[in-house]
């Protein structure tokens, strides 16, 4: 286990490998000569980043038990080494002293700054267990588990989820769901829009916030090493932001978009991809429903249950799977008295109305950009070409999209399908160099489910599930808010009375701050599990359990930069600080006091399930394992013979590359699995008519169109005085609210602040550096927010958008203190402020004023 | 052989401490102990407690106030020295009544010029070792502390003792509290011919050695600053000869007013006629003139031709964040020279005026000193890290405040210990 | 023997400050000290703008104006190119500090203990830490190093002493590259021997075009910049600066 410096750097194979895929000609690490005998005590041990959402593999330096440094792990295929400065920083705050450091019961009442006292591990936890058996007995219904970012999913999403039979919020709805579903659905991936660096040279970075933010999946640094590789290749990035800093010195050409338009811009760019005809027929014809016939009523022709395209051949309607025939792309035809159309075609006469002068004037970017970009795509997407990878030869189409929390838009589904459109178009999904999603080609099952969804009378769940509101639904906790507070408006019945919140901080990460707190008064009962006391906790929890930050056992944990099959486990490098634990610990000891641990259907059943630990490896149902024990048992079931020992050794089991036949969907036998990807999407149309049928008002039903539908955003109707756009982002130096008080990380980025125009900001006589209101309109309710802060000059922005980053606003830590508001209370939740997914938008109509 | 003539007691009231005497004592004793106090604040909690800070990144002056004070009590220094080498050298009878006094300024001036630079070192026991120890004389500083600090000083202590010998020896024969004090320093001297040749020698030899001495330490200390390529306004050849100069201005300027105060005090209208100050006058005039032309010479050159990072310096200083201190600072210079040039166009001196002048120039001359010091620092940054800020805190004006206080003291004290003035050939015991 | 020195690839440098948090964690570096600092520049008015980024530590100039002032040799050149600060010779007169163009020195202008952020005396944390302030106290700092036998790697951050970037001079004797180098998640910055031609930094700097900055002072900076960038003009404004704050 106790694996020095040396050992790593010599058996850098990944290393070297990632250097190869970087240009070949960069050493990043010198080879170390042997150090001089080992001072005792001191080794390096593995471990993984605790804050950001990739993972990424460390190694601790330990002396004499005391934790050193942080350092990437070099074999790590995501980092290669490298951390950000998040991961670097964070060794602060596994040592910071205003950590939780035992359990906490509250002693006054909620909704105000809690005042507590400590309790024994014992306690807190059977005063837990009590509460969750009453609740479960009355109704399991009644409990709901909630977590931001899950790093150990069998034992908590899974397990624990299963066995209480809780009901699950996540954060999704707040991060990139919109986009998930929308990719889901349209394509079969379980992601949002990224390129296949290795090989794409035209990159439409849409809203990706390359230097300050992740992207799709992963948190940081592998996008950006993959994206200076290929540019170093001669990749070229147009970026649609409205914002620059997020591209930096990367963009080639920047279309400074308004906010919330950007459906526009795509609808547009599909349209004259189509009026060039440089459209990929092939993939349209045998890959997506294109040539399905469409009824005059929207809805596809079918024949004993199965879609029907036009054979040019025989003048007739033959099944989509028909082995032979031409099915037409384009055309009207008439069988049987019915005006039939491809689907395709549907499409071309939709977009027909979206010119780039039209998306110019919507956009605030000029046409002749937007015919640029159009051109340069289709020069990149070199329509025809194939490659052979892995003596495979597939379709070279090198251009893609990344876009991720762009989603967040009240138009973030279409626009996501638009998008997707768009690369469906130059035949770009899933080819070598093109649109990815996933980081290898593996089916989601919601490709089907989305697509099935039964619609249901009330009464509803709490988040809506299956409901005429949100048929398709990413879970919206600020939804559930809203709902908490007039639960018969929305035909629920039953209102939670216990939540535990597991690493999320919705109080201050969630849109609309306000909404949150007042349906959250409303849970009787709520424990937080986490390492600070976070604001969520501070005005609700009635129990805080302290959990370790990085300390501690968690996974598996994909390692995958989507080229190099890997899995990594986090494991302590030392024991928890103070009296802190491992959640996997925590849930273990709760189960078992509320009687939920042992037996069939037990906590250990289902995580026999969830990790998939059969014969031998499974755990027996009788005895309370330790967490070190599970993962043994876990790593030998997947083949590793040293068990977990290897992981102690490696920190990540690097499996090797992915091949092509795993990664790209046009590689599969029969490319896609045979599935057909929806450019016309068909059963949102059967949605909307449900919707309407179940009584549901047109602001949820008037966005589930069959293809992507322009409107103006909800926002547009507040009134003039509204003159700017709020937008939100991430900063590099902070990870959503979990960062903030690391005093070396603050210390880069001290406080809150407005980025606005110059030219807006002089306007309103606001100086550099001057202290503003900001006030949001809600164009729905009339309501408005406010808050104040202190406005920077960026030339870099639109002058009609100014810009507030997350992760400010927080209140507890004391380094947090004084930072600025967060910018989750000038954000909106509820109609016109989400998605018709129920993902929440983080756009809003402000004005600005000196303070 | 005695010393032929013969005091009867003490002249200019030495020995004779009045209670006015032990009021301003005690106000400036308080003052050298909260300066005092404010030094061991600073000792405890490091230089935090000052307003200065890093360059680059912190956007501070990491020199200041203790900078500018070293510089401006070097320049003072330049009085005494300069009048008794220029007297010997030029036999200037005239100017002898004051050569005394402008020595003792001298040597109190190098006293707190080397004590300030003691709360300005992070590490002052360190500084006072190692200074001697890892001694590098290509460093400016070395010019600073060896010229300066230690060679003029040394060069001073000596003239001025020799120089003082006489009077001591006439004062020991008077029966006081300070009879030992005066036979000490007088050691055995008697006054014949040949001591006093002897004396006259040496005396002219120092002087001959002072004066390039004297222009090598100020130009040293203007090369702390005009060596560094780094900063701009501060990288000049002007640098050197200006803070010779400059040091004139404030030493003959700080003189007159010194001498003036002692000619109140000790009552030596006599000694002291207004034909010293018109001398002084016309000194200090000279040496503003040309200042001033150092100074046209140097804004035309870096407006004209300057980098832009001189532009933006010369700008905070005309017209920005400098600019009060600036003007202040010009316009005193200017003032004084209008007052001077008129009376001596006029030809008519009066010593208020002369008085008046000094007090300005050297109200000039701290401030020119704090803005050659600070604004390259806060304004000077080549790397484009934004402009700094610099504001002096309690414990710095404190300790400053506190030397002016023992440098006070000190005058005070010796003027009541020895004659300040060399005292007249007595007959008899008569004047 | 090799001369050290650092290519920064501005082609590549996001700005995220990543290897200013390495210096800051390898060395322990107090509050407001910031051996290494990131620029982050804006150029141009909008839509014609443009963001980049520039690392900056120590340029461990060959002819370094810092090392010339210090008058009891705490700072001076090393045979291997480093340009180094003995923090027990050190009087603190900080003319290093004033003599450098870069802007580079940090002084400790407190004690260390009241100045590692947060109040690292909490006794259930010192007791597992063996009262180490901070409790990641980088244990190397300590040592003497070179031939010469100094201690020029950091040490305790003593109060009154100054400190700069010293090329991780504790690491490079141990053959590894300087924390911020090895951590730069976009290999942007480069470490090694620019006397030998088949370094990695030489054939960068034969690969790319490359300046230095503000050589005009002929300070022969042992850092470089290489890629299509500039040095910082007059143009050039910061944007989120990070301000020392103590
Ligand atoms: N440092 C850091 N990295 C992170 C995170 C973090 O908190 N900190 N969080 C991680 C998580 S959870 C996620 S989801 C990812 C997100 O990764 P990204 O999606 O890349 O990052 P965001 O900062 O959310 O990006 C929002 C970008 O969209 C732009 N934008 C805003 N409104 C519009 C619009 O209407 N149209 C267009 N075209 N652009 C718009 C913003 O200017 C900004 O550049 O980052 C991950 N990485
Ligand atoms: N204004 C604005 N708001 C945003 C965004 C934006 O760009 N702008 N981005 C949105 C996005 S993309 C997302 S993903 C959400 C994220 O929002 P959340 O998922 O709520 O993420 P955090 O705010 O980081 O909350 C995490 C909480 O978990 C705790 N925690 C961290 N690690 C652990 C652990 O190991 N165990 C336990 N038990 N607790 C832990 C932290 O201390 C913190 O209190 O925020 C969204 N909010
Ligand atoms: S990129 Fe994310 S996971 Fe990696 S070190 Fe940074 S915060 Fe941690
Ligand atoms: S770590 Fe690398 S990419 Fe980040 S700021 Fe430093 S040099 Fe630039
Ligand atoms: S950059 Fe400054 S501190 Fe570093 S060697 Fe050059 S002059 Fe000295
Ligand atoms: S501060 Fe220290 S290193 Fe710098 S010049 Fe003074 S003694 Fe030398
Ligand atoms: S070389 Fe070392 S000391 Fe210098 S900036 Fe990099 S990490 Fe800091
Ligand atoms: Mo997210």
């Amino acid at each position: 286990m106790k694996t020095t410096r040396r050992t790593f750097l010599k058996g850098a194979a990944g290393g070297l490998l990632a250097s190869r895929l970087l240009g070949g000609k960069l050493e990043t690490l010198t080879a170390a000569p042997a150090p001089a005998a080992e001072a005792a005590g001191e080794a390096w041990v593995p471990t993984t980043c605790w804050i950001g959402k990739q993972d990424c593999g460390m190694l601790a330096r330990r002396v004499n038990g005391r934790l050193v440094k942080l350092e990437g792990n070099p074999i790590h295929p995501r980092n290669l080494g490298t951390l950000c400065p998040k991961g670097m920083a964070q060794i602060m705050a596994v040592y910071d002293p205003n950590r939780l450091k035992t359990p906490l019961i509250r002693t006054n009442e909620k909704g105000v700054p809690g005042q507590w006292r400590q309790a024994s591990w014992d306690e807190a936890l059977s005063l837990v267990a009590k509460t969750l058996r009453e609740v479960r007995a009355r109704d399991p219904r009644r409990l709901v588990w909630q977590k931001g970012r899950s790093k150990a999913s069998a034992f908590y999403d899974t397990a624990f989820v299963k066995a209480t039979g809780a009901t699950k919020l996540h954060h999704g709805a707040f991060c990139s769901d919109a986009g998930y579903r929308a990719c889901e659905y349209t394509i079969g991936l379980h992601g949002v829009l990224h390129p296949d660096f290795r090989h794409t040279r035209y990159l439409l970075a849409w809203g990706w916030n390359l230097t300050g933010a992740g992207g799709n999946k992963l948190c940081w640094i592998t996008w950006p090493q993959q994206m200076t590789a290929a540019r170093e290749r001669g990749m070229k990035i147009a970026v649609i932001d409205p914002r620059l800093r997020g591209a930096g010195p990367f963009a080639d050409r920047w279309l400074p978009i308004r906010p919330a338009t950007d459906l526009a811009l795509a609808l547009a760019l599909c349209a004259e991809v189509v009026r060039r005809g440089a459209i990929d027929r092939d993939y349209l014809r045998k890959h997506t429903n294109a040539p399905f016939l469409v009824q005059p009523d929207g809805y596809f022709l079918r024949r004993d249950g199965k879609e029907q395209v036009w054979d040019t051949g025989s003048g007739a309607p033959q099944p989509y799977d028909a082995p032979q025939g031409q099915p037409a792309l384009e055309g009207t035809f008439t069988y049987e008295g019915q005006i039939l159309k491809p689907a395709f075609q549907v499409l071309k006469e939709h977009l027909a109305q979206y010119s780039p002068e039209w998306a110019a004037s919507i956009c605030g970017v000029p046409s002749d950009h937007i015919y640029w970009l159009a051109q340069d795509l289709i020069e990149h997407a070199m329509l025809g070409s194939t490659v052979v990878v892995d003596g495979i030869p597939l379709p070279y189409r090198p251009v893609a999209i990344m876009a991720y929390h762009v989603a967040q838009q009240e138009l973030g589904f279409q626009l996501t399908r638009a998008l997707l459109l768009l690369m469906m178009l130059l035949g770009s999904i899933e080819a070598v160099g093109g649109q990815r999603i996933d980081f290898t080609w593996k089916l989601h099952e919601n490709f089907k489910k989305l697509d099935e969804i039964e619609i249901k009378d009330p009464p509803y769940n709490i988040y809506l599930k299956d409901s005429k509101f949100f048929p398709i639904n990413s879970n919206n906790s600020a939804l559930v808010a809203k709902v908490m507070q007039d639960p018969a408006k929305y035909g629920v019945d039953t209102l939670p009375e216990m939540a535990i919140v597991h690493m999320a901080n919705p109080v201050l990460s969630f849109g609309s701050k306000p909404d949150i707190i007042e349906g959250y008064k409303k849970f009787k009962f709520v424990v937080v599990i986490d390492a600070w006391l976070s604001e969520t906790a501070d005005l609700f929890a009635d129990v805080v359990l302290p959990a370790a930050t990085l300390e501690k056992y968690e996974g598996p944990l994909s390692a995958t930069d989507q080229y190099t099959d890997a899995v990594a486990l986090r494991l302590p490098p030392m024991a928890p600080l103070y009296q802190a634990r491992g959640e996997i610990d925590i849930y273990l000891d709760l189960c078992e006091k509320a009687e939920l641990l042992y037996g069939k259907g037990g906590y250990l059943d289902h995580l026999n399930q969830a990790l998939k630990l059969k014969g031998p490896y499974a755990l027996p149902l009788d005895q309370k394992p330790a967490v070190r024990d599970i993962f043994d048992r876990w790593a030998k079931s997947q083949g590793l013979k040293e068990g977990i020992a290897y992981f102690e050794k490696h920190g990540v089991w690097v499996k090797g590359s992915i091949p092509a036949k795993k990664y790209y969907g046009y590689a599969q036998e029969p490319p896609f699995g045979g599935i057909r990807h929806r450019l016309y999407g068909e059963s949102l149309l059967r949605y909307r008519d449900t919707m309407r049928a179940k009584g549901a008002a047109e602001i949820y039903w008037r966005d589930y169109t069959p293809l992507p539908t322009w409107r103006q955003p909800t926002m547009e109707g507040s009134p003039a005085q509204y003159d700017l756009y709020l937008i939100s982002y991430k900063l590099i130096e902070f990870k959503q609210s979990r960062s903030s008080f690391i005093p070396l990380l603050a210390e880069l980025a001290p406080e809150q602040r407005l980025d606005i125009n110059p030219r807006t900001a002089r306007a309103r006589g606001i100086a550099d550096g001057d202290e503003v209101w900001v006030e949001s309109h809600n164009a729905v309710t009339g309501e408005t927010r406010r808050v104040k802060v202190r406005a920077r000059y960026t030339e870099a922005i639109r002058p009609d958008t100014v810009g507030m980053p997350h992760h400010y606003g927080m209140w507890v830590h004391p380094w947090a203190k004084g930072q600025g508001p967060a910018a989750s209370e000038l954000f909106f939740t509820g109609e016109g402020y989400v998605a018709n997914t129920a993902d929440q938008s983080f756009h809003v109509k402000v004005r600005v004023y000196r303070a | 052989m005695a010393v032929q003539e013969r005091l009867e007691r003490l002249p200019y009231g030495l020995g004779r401490f009045t209670p006015a005497w032990y009021a301003l004592a005690g106000v400036l004793l308080a003052l050298v102990a909260l300066g005092a106090y404010a030094y061991l604040r600073q000792l405890i909690e490091g230089l935090i407690v000052t307003g200065l800070r890093d360059l680059g990144t912190m956007r501070g002056a990491a020199w200041g106030l203790y900078i500018t004070f070293d510089i401006y009590f070097v320049g003072v220094s330049f009085a005494g020295i300069t009048m008794a080498a220029l007297i010997r050298l030029l036999n200037l009878e005239a100017l002898k009544p004051v050569s005394r006094m402008a020595e003792l300024l001298t040597i109190i001036a190098l006293l707190l010029a080397g004590l300030v630079i003691l709360p300005d070192l992070g590490q002052p026991l360190r500084g006072i070792v190692n200074l001697f120890v890892y001694a590098r004389p290509q460093s400016p500083f070395f010019g600073t502390f060896t010229l300066v600090i230690a060679g003029y000083l040394f060069a001073s202590l000596v003239y001025f003792y020799l120089d003082g010998r006489r009077d001591a020896a006439l004062c020991a024969q008077v029966p006081s509290r300070l009879q030992g004090f005066h036979r000490l320093w007088a050691a055995g001297y008697r006054d014949t011919p040949a001591e006093r040749q002897r004396h006259a020698r040496t005396s002219f030899w120092l002087a001959i050695a002072i004066v390039p001495l004297l222009v090598t330490a100020h130009s040293t200390l203007g090369f702390v600053f005009g060596l560094q390529v780094g900063r701009p306004g501060w990288f000049s050849a002007l640098q050197a000869p200006g803070f010779v100069v400059m040091a004139g201005v404030s030493g003959i300027g700080l003189l007159l007013v010194v001498a003036a105060i002692l000619r109140r005090v000790l009552r030596l209208q006599e000694e002291l006629t207004p034909a010293v100050f018109a001398w002084l006058g016309r000194l200090l005039l000279l040496l503003i003139v040309i200042y001033l032309y150092f100074t046209a010479v140097e804004l035309l050159t870096s407006l004209y031709a300057g980098h832009h990072h001189e532009v933006a310096l010369t700008r905070a200083l005309l017209v920005g964040e400098y600019s009060a201190l600036y003007w202040v600072s010009m316009g005193s210079l200017v003032l004084a020279l209008l007052l001077l040039v008129g009376q001596v166009a006029l030809r008519a001196y009066s010593i208020p005026l002369l008085v008046l002048s000094g007090l300005l120039v050297n109200v000039a001359a701290i401030g020119k000193r704090y803005l050659i010091v600070v604004p390259s620092q806060t304004h000077g940054a080549l790397l484009p890290y934004g402009v700094g800020w610099y504001a002096p805190t309690w414990v710095e004006y404190s300790i400053i405040l506190g030397l002016f206080a023992l440098g006070t003291f000190l005058y005070a004290l010796f003027v009541k210990v020895f004659p300040i003035v060399e005292v007249p050939a007595v007959q008899g015991g008569k004047r | 023997m090799a001369r050290y020195g650092m290519v920064i690839d501005l082609d590549r440098c996001t700005g995220c400050r990543a290897c200013v948090e390495a210096c800051k964690v390898e060395n322990n570096t107090p509050r407001g000290s910031f051996w290494m600092h990131v620029f982050r520049f804006e150029e141009g008015e909008f839509p014609n703008t443009r963001v980049w980024f520039m690392p900056r530590p120590c340029m461990h100039c060959d002819n370094p104006p810092c090392a010339k002032v210090c008058p009891v040799g705490a700072r001076y050149k090393r045979d291997d190119g480093l340009v180094a600060t003995d923090w027990k010779r050190c009087i603190g007169c900080r003319y290093c500090e004033v003599a450098c163009p870069y802007g580079v020195n940090c002084f400790n202008w407190k004690s260390p203990e009241k100045n590692y952020y947060l109040d690292w005396q909490d006794p259930e944390l010192t007791a597992r830490t063996n009262g180490a302030i901070p409790p990641y106290k980088n244990p190397d700092l300590e040592g003497r190093y070179g031939p010469e036998q100094r201690h020029v790697a950091g040490g305790g951050h003593l109060k009154g002493v100054m400190e700069k970037c010293t090329f991780c001079v504790h690491r490079v004797e141990k053959g590894l590259s300087p924390a911020c180098v090895a951590n730069c998640p976009l290999f942007a910055l480069h470490f090694g021997d620019l006397d030998d031609p088949d370094s990695n930094v030489s054939r960068l700097l034969r690969e790319k075009r490359s300046f230095r900055l503000l050589e005009e002072l002929d300070t022969q900076p042992r850092v470089h910049y290489v890629g299509s960038g500039h040095a910082p003009g007059a143009e050039a404004r910061q944007i989120e600066h990070v301000k020392g704050r103590i």
